[in-house]
């Protein structure tokens, strides 16, 4: 059979078309975002310095630091994750062990999966609604209710995930010694996961961190320090946000400065995570 | 006595006398919801000896064998109708308590399962659940049944590390050794030594040699090898039914249905 | 040592207890993991009925008005949805556009050309980014890329536009660097990460076999992912796109910061709009009364189109054959 040799110069010009594009995409992507990185870190750690992290907010002009932004963020996210990990966790193995094929489960899984990516303000109005307009006033507690919202759905995905991974025969063995359901999941397959489950709760924990939306008609904000959790919290977001919005240089620099924190604290979660995934099964 | 159903033509079940047998298995039906897998079986199991269950794949031999400790009942769509008789009650009868049932029928898979604790507590696992025991005495248990599983010399210096760091083959003996550490009446096997090396799989062959004097023992195997140089006592399943069942020597020297005869022979596997 | 006994008809005497211990515990048990599944189920609900209580107010005073309604005057109380929503769906259109290209070709560049050392550092490099908070795109949007778009992008545009011709309609607004278009931009580098991550996941679940017999018969590298890999993670690939578009119509902090926050109807590309989110975002916390309520209904807006977008993605991503 004659194979034409224009055909094959057609076909070599378009895939080095296709293999060129793909090169082009990826270089602008990486440089997109080595810009946001350069940006991030030319900006932000010039204001590194440890007045971060022992002053409060400040007003305009005056010295200051985020460290109730801090401490509020850690408390908030703290409570947050507490809650998503108990809820997340029993939800994840109730899915995987005694969910089945029923249509219930289903339901479940597919709405879990829905709300994972649901957008967080929404959550944010929701929490307001129940937690903050019935009572009359923002607070912490709202706010580390609408992360545990956030939390939850992740932590649940990734528990149903790794307890599935877990092969039927270990399951089998310790009910046919006559073991009790609970026990058999909670000393064995939760036992013999607990590098996945982990994993998913650092995962949360990575997505929770960064989030501004939710806080802000939960929590609101704080100039003050403050470990009231039932009244206005401040956070690492929320602050940035209202110093980058403010005509002020030096806020601006302190609104850089704690995005240079948020991201890499959020780096290092993940990057902890992905290691921890990684590791083999050791003896 | 209960009137089985009538042999089809083609099968031959031998009878056992009736003081010797410990599990008694009447007209078993299985069905995977529509999937009618087990038709009518019945056999006998002697006690204090090892009855192997041969025969091609999907047969319905690992069935009958999971039907014997009602692991079944983990599923929804699985369901046995029919009589099994175990010392003098019925086990598929509604009501009965499976967790005692299973402290007295242990089981082994065919891929070895150690928990992800230490030595020590996989062996002690099935004892803290029914006993509550010191350390010395849980020490002296685990040690028994180590032994009996011919683990103990190679892992008594390391007792506290963990069941996953064992070989295939240690592993498989671990299980076992948790199994009788409940000190249960009858052991199931399936397919025990299926995921093992040749080596494993002679030392584990020992042991069930030396645990069959106190144990009633079943094991599902497809090396008919195996169920020659084990059991006293063989039951050959073809498409759901038992089709022939008797004496190990007899069967395979001179098998009386032509199935089995064919399976033996090698002309279908 | 003791020797052991054998397990004799004397069973009992050697088992104490009737019940393994903490079987007493199961059925409390499953009821807590069934209720800690129903809470989950309860929140998502619970989302949509109080984005409908607070909204009523608003939908049964302007009634389907609200969605076409083009004025948002809290001053005069009239509220109408269609700025913020049409900005929302601009950008988040636009931004796809933008971003799906590039990490469709990122994601063939991991799986087929990307030489082996290079596969994990860059492989991770992009899913690490995808997990970057969102405002801090929305703070570089602001004080390094509307700056540069608009002495480089904008101001030329603009300038260079003929009088009444299309351009000028398309190009117009204040060229500061803010607005739809370059919401749009920083929506789309936003979203790039997660795209480029869950496309190349996806690509990598094509069985080797598959991808090697197309190799096998000679076909060039852009013919085995155009013709072979990307057929065959086609529904995967529709609801990886659906996943991203789902993401970017809920983005709050990477557009507030730069899409200017006018809620008049978006008439070029440099003019300054409004998202949903950035408009609940930058006014729910002043607001009261009618304007927090006609939020909210714009709020349920939002929850209605996003719920849509991800029920199809999940759909589609579970109806994938996994390789």
């Amino acid at each position: 059979m004659a194979v034409s040799t224009r055909r094959i110069a057609a076909r070599k010009l378009s895939n080095l078309a296709f293999v060129g594009f793909c090169l082009l995409v990826t270089a602008i992507a990486l440089t997109a975002l080595a810009l946001i990185l350069y940006s991030l870190v030319s900006q932000g750690l010039g204001g590194l310095n440890l007045d971060i992290f022992t002053k409060d907010t400040p007003a305009a002009g005056t010295p200051g630091g985020l460290l109730n932004a801090i401490i509020g963020s850690v408390l908030m996210a703290g409570l947050g994750m507490v809650i998503a990990v108990v809820i997340g966790i029993l939800a994840g193995t109730w899915l995987a062990e005694y969910a089945g094929e029923s249509r219930y489960g289903v339901v479940v899984r597919f709405l879990n999966d829905v709300l994972l990516s649901a957008p967080s303000i929404l959550v944010g109005l929701f929490v307001y609604e129940i937690l903050v307009h019935p009572f009359g006033s923002f607070s912490g507690y709202a706010g580390a209710v609408a992360l545990a919202l956030l939390a939850a759905p992740v932590i649940t995905r990734t528990t149903e995930d790794v307890l599935k991974l877990q092969p039927i025969a270990l399951r089998e063995s310790g009910v046919a010694l006559g073991t009790p359901v609970w026990t058999v999941i909670r000393t064995i397959l939760w036992r013999g996961s607990t590098s996945g489950l982990l994993t998913g709760a650092l995962l949360a924990f990575a997505r929770i961190s960064g989030e501004t939306a939710p806080l802000l008609f939960t929590a609101l904000n704080n100039q003050f320090r403050s470990f009231d959790m039932s009244k206005p919290m401040a956070s690492l977001p929320v602050a940035i946000y209202q110093d980058a919005l403010t005509p002020y240089n030096d806020l601006n620099r302190l609104a850089w400065t704690g995005a240079l924190i948020i991201a890499a604290s959020v780096l290092t979660i993940t990057i902890a995570a992905r290691f921890l995934s990684k590791e083999p099964r050791r003896s | 006595m209960n009137a089985l159903a009538p042999l089809p033509a083609d099968t031959s079940v031998a009878a056992i006398d009736k003081s010797r047998v410990k599990l008694d298995v009447q007209n078993l039906d299985f069905f995977y919801g529509k999937n009618h897998a087990l038709k009518g079986v019945s056999i006998p199991f002697a006690a204090k000896t090892v009855t192997a269950l041969i025969g091609p794949s999907g047969c319905g031999k690992s069935t009958l064998l999971r039907a014997l400790n009602r692991m079944y009942a983990l599923y929804p769509g699985q369901k046995a109708t029919g009589k099994i008789m175990f010392d003098g009650e019925d086990i598929l009868r509604r009501g009965i308590d499976l967790s005692m049932l299973r402290a007295k029928i242990g089981m082994v898979f065919q891929k070895p399962t150690p928990f992800p604790m230490s030595i020590h507590d996989n062996v002690a696992f099935g004892v803290r659940l029914y006993e509550t025991l010191g350390k010395a005495d849980m020490a002296i248990r685990v040690e028994e049944a180590l032994r009996r599983a011919a683990l103990w010399d190679e892992v008594k210096d390391k007792l506290h590390t963990s069941g996953l760091g064992l070989s295939g083959g240690q592993q498989q003996r671990l299980c076992v050794a948790r199994c009788i550490a409940v000190k249960p009446e009858i052991l199931l096997l399936d397919e025990p030594t299926s995921a093992l090396d040749p080596i494993s799989s002679a030392k584990l062959e020992e042991t069930v040699t030396q645990l069959k004097s106190d144990y009633t023992i079943i094991i599902v195997t497809h090396n008919l090898g195996q169920a020659a140089r084990l059991s006293a006592y063989t039951g050959f399943m073809y498409l759901g039914e038992l089709v022939e069942f008797g004496e190990t020597e007899g069967m395979f020297t001179k098998p009386v249905t032509t199935r089995a005869s064919d399976y033996i022979t090698g002309r279908f596997g | 040592m003791s020797t052991i006994d054998a397990p004799a008809p004397g069973l009992a005497k050697s088992i104490r207890r009737t019940t393994p211990r903490g079987k007493a515990i199961d059925p409390i048990f499953e009821g807590l993991c069934f209720a800690a599944a129903t809470a989950l189920l309860a929140a998502l609900g619970g989302v949509l009925i109080s984005l409908f209580i607070g909204g009523w107010p608003a939908l049964s005073k302007f009634g389907f008005g609200f969605l076409t309604g083009v004025t948002w005057d809290p001053v005069k109380d009239v509220y109408g949805a269609a700025g913020p929503m049409v900005g929302t769906l601009i950008t988040s259109a636009v931004a796809l556009a933008i971003s799906l290209p590039i990490a469709g070709g990122v994601a063939f560049f991991l799986v087929e050309l990307c030489p082996a050392p290079l596969r994990r550092p860059i492989g991770t490099a992009v899913e690490l980014l995808a997990g970057i908070p969102s405002i801090v795109y929305g703070m570089w949007g602001l004080f390094v890329f509307a700056p540069y778009f608009a002495a480089h992008v904008e101001t030329p545009l603009m300038t260079s536009a003929a009088p009444g011709s299309f351009a000028e309609q398309l190009f117009s607004g204040v060229p500061n660097g803010t607005g739809v278009l370059a919401a749009s931009i920083i929506l789309a580098i936003m979203i790039l990460p997660f795209m480029a991550a869950t496309l190349r996941e996806l690509l990598m679940t094509v069985p080797a076999q598959v991808r090697e017999s197309a190799y096998g018969l000679g076909a060039t590298t852009g013919e085995v992912v155009m013709k072979v890999t990307l057929p065959y993670v086609r529904r995967g690939a529709i609801g990886a796109v659906m996943l991203g578009l789902g993401r970017a119509l809920g983005e709050t902090m990477a557009v507030t910061f730069i899409i200017g926050n006018s809620h008049d109807f978006p008439t070029g590309l440099f003019v300054a709009g409004s998202t949903i989110a950035s408009t609940i975002a930058s006014e729910f916390n002043e607001a009261s009364g009618l304007q927090a309520s006609a939020l909210i209904a714009l709020g349920l807006v939002l929850f209605l189109i996003t719920f849509t977008v991800l029920a199809l993605a999940r759909l589609m991503l579970r109806t994938q054959v996994k390789g």
